[in-house]
């Protein structure tokens, strides 16, 4: 089942002003915040540079989604999210990136949010005010799932049941 | 080179490592694409697809291994986790009941 934004992310799991040298850093600063909120143990971390190695998480409009291989799994304490804000960016695989979206799940949780979050970065407007947010708050509301999961673009092709 | 008819396809498998992000990710996306067709789309590690898929999609990272795993499902791969033009594809084959090429 999908859980709210809310459930998944907590305020304490959202660093608004982070700074990184390189991507490994910000990598490793993904996998202390997820062991802080108590959601991995600290052996998640190299699951997580792992994964980055065999194939970047960058997924587009500076946002990258590190987690863990399958392997890594075994890490994971409870199903959570942290957000990492860099504003002076890191260089992700030659990408710019100026939010990291970490991941700790051993099941599904966190699917509505992820669909979310992709149908944000398709809209350059959207993905601009996730990228600008500037409170714990408004990453939380920007990633909560919409109560109607219709793609907003496309026309009806029926008329509505309602 | 395998071509199949979008109304065929009943499962689509997205496959993965871990299963955690880009595959729940993409799952979910395609979940919501697809709402009104009837199609089950699942994500499972590129290991263990299950063998009544009717199309696998997956990061071209893994497509070897998906084929390895599954000789006889049709594999799409994809470069990009965002507006891959071959997953828009896969979703229109399947809307317009079209002929997909893999």
């Amino acid at each position: 089942m999908s859980e709210p934004a809310a459930a998944l992310l907590h305020p304490r799991a959202v660093r608004l002003d982070a700074v990184a040298a390189d991507r490994d850093d910000a990598v490793r600063q993904c996998g202390w915040l997820l062991a802080e909120v108590g959601a991995v143990t600290s052996a998640y971390t190299d699951s997580m540079l792992e994964r980055e190695r065999s194939i970047s998480t960058y997924l587009g409009e500076g946002v990258a989604i590190p987690h863990g291989t399958a392997s890594g799994k075994n890490a994971v304490r409870r199903d959570a999210l942290a957000v990492l804000r860099f504003p002076d960016e890191v260089d992700w695989d030659g990408h710019p990136v100026t939010l990291a979206i970490a991941i700790a799940a051993r099941g599904d949780g966190h699917m509505a949010i992820l669909a979310e979050l992709a149908q944000i970065l398709l809209d350059p407007d959207r993905a601009r005010g996730l990228r600008e947010a500037t409170t714990a708050d408004e990453i939380i509301r920007l990633l909560q799932p919409a109560e109607d999961p219709e793609p907003e673009k496309e026309p009806e092709e029926e008329g509505s049941a309602l | 080179m395998t071509t199949i008819n979008g109304k065929d396809i009943r499962k689509l498998v997205i496959a993965c490592d871990a299963g955690m992000g880009s595959s729940v990710m993409l799952a979910g996306q395609l979940r919501r694409a697809l709402k009104k067709q009837p199609v089950t789309v699942e994500h499972t590690p590129v290991d263990s697809i299950p063998a009544d898929a009717d199309v696998v999609v997956c990061h071209t990272g893994l497509a070897e291994r998906a084929r390895r795993g599954a000789p006889d499902v049709p594999v799409v791969p994809f470069e990009v986790y965002l507006g891959d033009p071959a997953v828009d594809k896969v979703i229109k084959a399947i809307k317009d009941g079209g002929d997909l090429s893999v």
